[in-house]
């Protein structure tokens, strides 16, 4: 020990301390945008991590279509199909909205809009722990973002939101991550709850939609969408299919388990509203 | 030992971090095995500990702590200091207790793993973010998934250690 203090030991560990003072004081400060040190490291390190991920993305598809040829071939077929289907419901579609605008017209209602400002960024990592479901995105507060913004998918389905913001890039926590809350509402019977992660069910890749009121009859299945109340989120956004329905332990209150649409594995592309308006 | 040699010596062990790094940040959360993905930097820090004793231990800790601190999403600055204790410390124990050797580097490496997760499930039981059973759920697979792991990264330090590692330089 002696040996240890009179080889500088000890102006190490005070070093090490000052240091951890100084970054906890910077992320205590910064509210939620990186503290100076982590945002002039991860700029630093941006291009490394671009890389990387280009990499890692390169190989797992070189690797998905030398050994899973067959299954990528199913997946096509089945898309075919799927776009046949949709493409028919999207013609009947057409029909309903030329009818919707004669209507509107006529009672003199204004058209229900939703205008989104996109900005499209890579995901470069993923959660590097085991106790969060967070992911990096390649573009940062120079492009725009920030702080509570909400991600989609390139189908429109919700990700997550921008917790930690840094210059060119930004850290999202993913909808089952467990500081996630925010309205949701299930489209078929209009029961709005509260969607909150859950570390139990974060394992799972699952979420919740808690404090349901007492009458709502939910089933497996049904669509849970965004329900933008307090304007904080836009409203509308596809979050996944409702599992089953539970009571919490005090039996005071019902949540649903939520399956998610996305498939957090598998983003290479992410979209983030920057703004959004609404006109309901 | 010259200062330039001792440049040299921990430069090389700072490239020597950056493989296990780009492992640790990049690649295998993209492939998790049994859902997790395992924790290298606390490995890395006990290999170099072990070998080189607890000043260098201590040195190297601070330097990993801080990577995991900046480099790492949610940084909160306890890190830094909480490395460096742990080089310290290990540095120590594989001085005076345990032997310099791969065992030595799986019980310090196992140890440093379980005092991190154990520090996260009382965290997590403290704000009640989640039951006793689901956290041992993710941490006993990531602690042995991560001590899997702390054999490469021991075999890539002693590598290092052996071309120059302790005053091997001078």
């Amino acid at each position: 020990m002696k040996k240890f203090l009179r080889q500088n030991g000890l102006v190490l560990l005070i070093i090490a301390a000052l240091l951890s003072v100084l970054i906890g004081v910077g992320a205590a400060f910064s509210k939620g945008n990186a503290d100076p040190l982590s945002n002039a490291v991860n700029t630093l390190l941006s291009p490394v991590r671009n890389g990387v991920s280009a990499a890692v993305d390169w190989a797992e598809g070189v690797y998905t279509y030398v050994f899973r040829y067959g299954e990528i071939q199913d997946e096509l077929d089945q898309l075919q199909s799927q776009v046949a289907q949709l493409e028919e419901q999207v013609r009947a579609g057409e029909e309903a909205i030329r009818e919707n605008n004669q209507l509107r017209k006529l009672l003199g209602l204004q058209e229900r809009r939703r205008d989104f400002v996109f900005e499209a960024a890579k995901v470069t990592g993923r959660s590097t722990s085991n106790w969060e479901s967070t992911l990096t995105l390649s573009k940062g507060s120079s492009a725009g973002l920030a702080l509570g913004n909400c991600v989609v998918s390139e189908t429109g389905v919700l990700v997550g939101v921008v917790t930690e913001l840094g210059d060119n890039w930004a850290t999202v926590s993913s909808i089952i991550n467990v500081d996630i809350e925010m309205g949701g509402l299930v489209s078929r019977t209009l029961s709005a709850g509260i969607l909150e992660g859950d570390f139990d069910l974060m394992t799972q890749g699952k979420l919740k939609l808690n404090y349901l009121p007492t009458g709502a009859q939910l089933v497996s299945g049904d669509r849970v969408l965004t329900s933008g109340k307090g304007d904080v989120y836009p409203s509308g956004l596809a979050v996944g299919r409702v599992e089953g329905v539970f009571s919490d332990p005090s039996g005071q209150s019902r949540y649903a388990v939520v399956d998610p649409d996305v498939k957090l594995d598998s983003l290479i592309e992410v979209f983030v509203i920057k703004e959004f308006e609404l006109v309901e | 030992m010259t200062r330039q040699d001792l440049i040299h010596k921990w430069l090389i062990y700072a490239l020597g971090l950056v493989p296990v790094w780009l492992l640790d940040a990049y690649i295998l959360p993209r492939f998790p095995l049994f859902g997790v993905a395992p924790m290298l930097l606390p490995a890395a820090a006990a290999a170099v500990a072990v070998l080189e004793g607890a000043l260098a231990g201590t040195g190297f800790g601070l330097a990993v702590g801080l990577l995991w601190e900046l480099a790492y999403p949610g940084g909160f600055g306890g890190l830094v200091l909480f490395m460096a204790l742990a080089g310290m410390l290990i540095g120590a124990l594989s001085q005076f207790a345990l032997s310099q050797s791969t065992a030595g580097c799986l019980v310090c490496s196992a140890a440093l793993l379980l005092v991190l997760d154990g520090l996260r499930i009382f965290r997590g039981l403290m704000k009640n973010t989640a039951t006793l059973s689901s956290m041992l759920q993710v941490a006993v697979p990531e602690v042995l998934l991560s001590l899997l792991w702390t054999l490469p990264v021991w075999l890539l330090f002693r590598f290092i250690f052996s071309r120059v590692g302790g005053d091997k330089l001078a």
